[in-house]
């Protein structure tokens, strides 16, 4: 009788990963803070906790002692189906690897588990299986034509063809937040700042792929960074501007990773870039925004990299802000819903995290809700949506630092 | 009087003292076959993100020690950072509910340094049967087991009381905090019961030789075998059973806080 195989594989885990496993104590420090197991109405099985359970009682089932001496225990496949669709159902915000006492690098361990599930055929979720067909044909998820990244800017705007600082401005800002595009391109021009930008060459960062474990596929996660490098380095630029969180973590630290090399060039936030500039006293404010602001922390761009001062030094240094902070924040910051697919493939899930995290803003009375995100904005201004919060702006740091610069974005062209 | 060896095991029962080192020596045999399946089982894992499984028993150190020496982004603080504040004093823990932490502390306080002194003491026991053997009197008068035994006794009564502090907390939140109760699985308890076996044993087999109150008034004969289930006990429970059970966490972690810097 042939010996029976194991129902799961590690393709896609480290050992270190698959070590972690073991290393659980089963606290609940992250079901507690878990921003998808809550806005599910406490699904058990989006708990992090039970996730690592499971797969580790998958992994001992297959490789364990008693798998060693009486062969593989069969894991049904409705188990294992069912297991996907809990595992897709993460923000991937880092909120459990914050918490976690044993100090699992959760978000890492969720992307592995879905890319090894994404190679056994099981993932992705629902429309999170066009990203790769949609980036691999558009070089963007949004089917939009490649040229229309950066052709459609007032001719006002002065783009270098060479220049140490590169924008790269992502797809979401380029091709469906515009005005954010256009406030950092203006912000530049009017602070002297010379700067390029990839244009039609910019592809995907990859980070939906990574997140909702496709990267790996055709490689196209590794070539599309690559071309990404080759081209920035093209362009002569040392330090390269991002006004998009999930671009930022996707370059400092998954390219590096895809590639094996260290960046050529320097990976900068623009709320970093510009805290530099106000504290050199280089910005000259020209209107003062008399509300009451609160910011929002992306989770690629705080947890992930732990840029949690800049932003708010921006916001403070803006004449007339009365800057507010929510009760969750920094470390522990409620996630907005929309990463890790999340947006893409459950909807309704995003939506009521975005719904909790407004009602966080609401908490403080703040007039604007900011951040520094264009995919937190897009789900903050839905959850706000859903809830009927009309008062309630809800707006990216750059677009308030241009309006506190003068800059006038009203050109800015629909998507 | 007659030398004791293994707690009030006597020279009577020589054979139950080859029974002691024949299980020792299985505990640490299992332990060791258990660890070895554990890293083989981890070493099916890739020494790098995104690489194919290696499948190798090396996989496992060679990961390690890559994410030891990587930068990280947001914590890229020391090992010996790590070794002093996150895995001996556990200010992870320490960080999310202070009771969770004074209850998991004093179990591992206390744990640790019994066990340290349980290993001291059978050493000096060793060391004096096999001078005795070998005619050899000349070890300092504390390396006597009984003088040694002395010594270890208040700081002994001291982290016993204090690892019991610990295990009555854990039990209390097990049994009583309702969210605590709800979320207990066989895993969980099993590792509870058993520490908590062991502590109960320990206290009895002292008590017994010693006729203080955990004696319970049981005939003082009653100690050598006491003493024995309490060595067996802890010799199955607390080597043997750690690579198979939830007792892996007390290696496993350490090491997740060493690959991950601390954490995030």
């Amino acid at each position: 009788m042939a010996k029976r195989e194991p129902s799961i594989n590690t393709e896609n885990f480290t050992a270190v990963q698959l070590m972690e496993l073991d290393s659980c104590s089963r606290c609940g420090e992250c079901v507690d803070w878990c921003p998808t197991y809550d806005a599910s109405g406490k699904n058990p099985g989006l708990a992090p906790r039970d996730k690592i359970l499971r797969w580790r009682e998958y992994m001992n089932k297959s490789y364990g002692l008693r798998a060693k001496l009486f062969g593989p225990k069969e894991i049904p496949e409705e188990e294992i189906e069912q297991f996907k669709n809990d595992v897709y159902g993460c923000t991937t915000c880092g909120m459990c690897a914050t918490v976690c006492e044993s100090a699992i690098n959760t978000v890492e361990l969720w992307e592995s588990m879905r890319a090894n599930l994404v190679k056994r055929g099981n993932g992705p979720y629902g429309k999170q299986g066009a990203f790769l067909k949609l980036i691999g044909e558009y070089k963007n998820p949004y089917m939009a034509d490649n040229k229309d990244r950066t052709n459609w800017f007032p001719s006002d705007i002065k783009i270098e063809d060479k220049a140490e600082v590169l924008y790269f401005g992502g797809c979401t800002a380029e091709l469906r937040q515009r005005k954010l595009a256009l406030a950092t391109a203006r912000v530049l021009n009017k602070l002297g700042i010379k700067f390029t930008m990839l244009g039609e060459d910019e592809i995907c960062c990859g980070s939906a792929l990574i997140r909702t474990g496709q990267y790996y596929i055709n490689d196209i996660a590794k070539i599309n960074a690559q071309k990404n490098i080759d081209n920035i380095k093209a362009k002569g630029a040392k330090i390269v501007l991002y006004a998009c969180a999930g671009c930022y973590r996707a370059s400092k630290i998954d390219w590096p990773r895809l590639t094996g090399k260290e960046l050529p060039f320097k990976v900068v936030h623009i709320t970093e870039f510009l805290q530099d500039l106000i504290e050199q006293d280089k910005i000259k404010w020209e209107k003062s925004i008399n509300k009451k602001v609160t910011y929002h922390d992306p989770c690629h761009l705080g947890r992930h990299v732990g840029v949690f001062e800049p932003p708010r030094a921006v916001l403070e240094a803006i004449p007339g802000i009365e800057f507010i902070e929510m009760e969750r924040i920094e470390e522990n910051q409620r996630c907005c819903g929309a990463g890790g697919g999340v947006k893409a493939g459950i909807p309704d899930l995003a939506l009521g995290v975005a719904s909790t995290r407004v009602e966080d803003a609401l908490a403080t009375s703040a007039d604007i809700l900011s951040s520094a995100c264009p995919f937190c904005k897009r789900n903050l201004s839905d959850g706000r949506d859903a809830i009927g919060a009309k008062e309630l702006e809800v707006e990216d740091v750059i677009v308030l630092t241009a309006e506190a610069m003068g800059i006038d974005l009203s050109d800015t062209p629909a998507e | 009087m007659a030398m004791e060896y293994f707690a009030g095991v006597t020279d009577a029962l020589r054979l139950t003292f080859v029974q002691v080192m024949i299980m020792a020596n299985l505990s640490i045999g299992i332990f060791i076959i258990g660890m070895y399946i554990n890293i083989k089982k981890w070493g099916m894992g890739s020494t790098g993100y995104g690489q194919a499984p290696s499948k190798s028993i090396l996989a496992f150190p060679k990961m390690l020690m890559y994410q030891m020496s990587e930068h990280a982004h947001v914590h890229n603080q020391s090992v010996l950072e790590t070794f002093i504040l996150d895995i001996l004093f556990q200010r992870r823990i320490l960080r999310r509910s202070p009771l969770r932490w004074f209850m998991h502390f004093t179990i591992f306080v206390g744990w640790m340094v019994l066990f340290v002194m349980s290993l001291m003491m059978f050493l000096v026991e060793m060391i004096h049967m096999v001078g005795e053997k070998a005619g050899i009197h000349s070890f300092p008068e504390f390396m006597n087991p009984e003088i040694f035994r002395e010594i270890l006794s208040v700081p002994n009564d001291i982290f016993s009381y204090i690892l019991l502090v610990g295990i009555i907390i854990a039990i209390y939140r097990r049994l009583f905090v309702a969210k605590t109760r709800e979320a207990t699985i066989a895993y969980d308890s099993v590792l509870l019961i058993g520490l908590t076996v062991i502590t109960i044993s320990g206290f009895v087999a002292d008590g017994i030789r010693t006729g203080r109150f955990w004696g319970f008034e049981m005939p003082i004969e009653w100690a050598p075998p006491m003493a024995l289930f309490h060595v067996i006990i802890s010799l199955l429970f607390c080597i043997a059973y750690i690579p198979f059970s939830k007792y892996i966490h007390m290696i496993a972690i350490p090491l997740a806080l060493l690959a991950n810097k601390g954490g995030e």
